[in-house]
């Protein structure tokens, strides 16, 4: 008896344990004849562990008929067998890509979600065309979900289609993906198009200025820091760690002296006492933009005792970045008195 | 140092939870920047972004995540760490599994501490075993304490710990089970003996199948080194490995609940255990 039948038959045994050393070992095996039994077991397989050892046969199987078999199993009744079926094809990387372009064609848009589902985690080379397909799918789920994968991906070549569709405005949970996938991939044109499109931030709703933010931080200039600095007093404190990180992105990008002078009084009663901690760490960070002045300075200092750790860590950040002489002797005077661990840390790198 | 925006920090604990099943708070950003700094200081990188889009996107086999794993996580070890998971073990899982096992009129009880390192572990629930369960010494109860490193194992078997090992040993243990020995400590004789060390390497599967009919399973901290593949493996093997009834503990900021569905996720009072039903 073949090794391959032998472990078929084991398949059937009534011992759990039995079953999944069977499916382990046909998947060491790595026979393509393997895969059509594993999956009819699959479909009777009550217990959850040798479904999960089948799926981990079904990875290690090279051979197409594995590809083929997850992707019948895509369109399975059980959430969680799909689920797992999404996981085996996102492992296969390209060799899945082919049978997953044939997918993208069904009628089902829930089979076609899946495929992006499937390339979600991964960045594939050869998956322009399902892209090409998916953005214009009449799903709106489709397309959603694929500007979402391509944002995370970094794939550039689609930043002018992901323009077009946030320019076309159809439907908020589209316009926020697209912000946050120009985020990752936008340039100039991309700030553009977002400021035809959200022509004045201090108008938007918050679930478009998170986003917003995101995109302007990536990709704005001294003219949207401005904008995005005057956003800290007038908008809801749950906004302002997004505010923050907005402006600490552009003064990385585009320094200026003159950067946050009208923010000292809101920036210094964040670094206080704003919540949570790391709104204020990212308070402090922020007036590092202004440390050559001396007040700022003292200020920055000061926060060295505060008693909370993040405040502490971001006023070492902002004051080792000023270059002043003295600065080390400074901080190297409150590691005598530190007692934390992490910022002691800190201070001694 | 590279900068970690708060949005890039968001990201990266989201992937090291996807990943490695360890989470980190808003007060860890400090932490995990000085960590990435060094992974890519290593790799010659001077974007986060890139950084961080290779973690995500270009590390197929998890190798990134893992240099990355070794960063963050600490190889220390000492007994009675993390001694809430050990509470549930001791007030809950315990009781529970040994009345069923008295109900049944069995006198058996097998712990598998898998990669126990220097042993702490083994000992402390040894330890524990016969605080809760004085009539330990009557039954059959035996800790396994596995590791691929033979060194270790031979550390183990000497029983014998400085004091750092020892620190977390609350008083009333201290003084029953452990004896001084000039700057050290030596786990009495009695308590030692329900350890036995054995070598195992857990990505030895037909060495694993040999580990069968155990009551519970420790393997904390030791997963989050393994990819993706072989972990879920592993806790394959340690499911099969445990009696029905009996409770798996991976590191208390581990989540075996993405590695596998075939564990029950159980609550007692604050503690969530996962079961073989």
């Amino acid at each position: 008896m073949s090794s391959l039948q032998e472990f078929m038959e084991k398949l059937e045994c009534p011992d759990e344990a039995e079953r999944t050393y069977a499916a382990e070992d046909i998947g060491y095996l790595n026979a393509p004849e393997g895969v059509p039994p594993l999956l009819e077991r699959l479909g009777k397989e009550p217990s959850r562990a040798v479904r999960d050892a089948i799926f981990q046969a079904l990875i290690r199987i090279e051979a197409d008929a594995a590809i083929e078999g997850s992707i019948r199993l895509l369109g399975n009744d059980d959430p969680q067998i799909r689920n797992q079926a999404v996981e085996v094809l996102r492992l296969k990387g390209a060799a899945s890509i082919p049978f997953l372009s044939t997918v993208m064609r069904d009628d089902d848009k829930d089979l076609r979600k899946l495929v992006l589902d499937v390339l979600s985690g991964v960045q594939t080379s050869g998956a322009d065309a399902i892209y090409e397909a998916a953005l214009s799918d009449p799903d709106r789920n489709v397309v959603i979900t694929a500007v979402e994968n391509l944002g995370r991906t970094q794939a550039k070549q689609f930043r002018s289609r992901i323009e077009n569709l946030l320019l076309a405005c159809s439907h908020p949970m589209l316009d926020g993906a697209c912000l946050e996938a120009l985020a990752g991939i936008g340039n100039e044109q991309s700030l553009a198009a977002i400021r035809r499109r959200f022509p004045e931030l201090a108008a938007l709703p918050d679930f478009f200025l998170v986003s917003c933010l995101k995109a302007v931080g990536a990709l704005g200039t001294d003219r949207e820091f401005k904008e995005v600095a005057a956003l800290l007093t007038v908008r809801g404190s749950h906004l302002r760690p997004a505010i923050l990180s907005a402006l600490i992105a552009i003064h990385q990008r585009h320094p200026a002296k003159s950067h946050g002078e009208d923010l000292l009084p809101a920036l210094q009663a964040m670094a206080d006492d704003g919540d949570p901690p790391l709104c204020r760490y990212q308070a402090v960070r922020a007036l590092g933009f202004l440390s050559s002045r001396g007040d700022i300075y003292s200020f920055l200092v000061a926060c060295l005792s505060s008693p909370e750790r993040l405040v502490r860590l971001g006023a070492i950040e902002s004051l080792r970045a000023t270059e002043r002489p003295g600065v080390e002797s400074v901080l190297a005077a409150h590691a005598l008195k530190e007692t934390d661990e992490e910022v002691l840390q800190a201070l001694s790198s | 140092m590279p900068d970690l925006s708060v949005e890039q920090f968001q990201r990266l604990s989201q992937l090291i939870y996807q990943k490695l099943g360890l989470s980190f708070d808003e007060k860890k950003i400090y932490f995990l920047k000085t960590r990435v700094a060094k992974r890519m200081a290593t790799l010659s990188m001077a974007d986060t972004r890139e950084y961080l889009f290779m973690l995500g996107y270009a590390d197929p086999q998890g190798l990134e995540m893992q240099a990355l794993a070794n960063l963050v996580t600490t190889n220390e070890t000492y007994m009675f760490r993390e001694y809430d998971q050990l509470q549930a073990f001791a007030n809950h899982c315990l009781p529970e599994v040994l009345s069923a096992k008295q109900a049944r009129g069995e006198r058996k009880l097998r712990i598998w501490c898998a990669g126990c390192s220097s042993g702490e572990e083994a000992y402390t629930l040894a330890m524990i075993l016969q605080e809760v369960f004085p009539q330990a010494q009557s039954w059959d109860c035996e800790i396994v304490a596995t590791d691929i490193d033979e060194n270790m194992l031979r550390k183990v078997a000497a029983a014998r710990y400085g004091c750092r090992s020892v620190n977390e040993v609350p008083d009333q243990y201290r003084e029953k089970y452990l004896i001084e020995d000039e700057d050290e400590w030596l786990v009495r004789r009695r308590t030692a003996a329900l350890v036995q060390t054995r070598h195992l390497n857990l990505h030895d599967r037909m060495a694993m199948r040999a580990m069968r009919g155990f009551d519970f399973i420790f393997c904390r901290n030791v997963l989050i080194y393994f990819d993706d593949l072989s972990r879920k493996a592993v806790v394959d093997h340690f499911y099969n490995a445990l009696n029905p009834g009996g409770y798996i503990f991976l590191g208390h900021s581990e989540s075996i609940g993405r590695v596998t569905t075939a564990f029950k996720l159980k609550r007692f009072e604050n503690h969530l255990v996962y079961v073989k039903e």
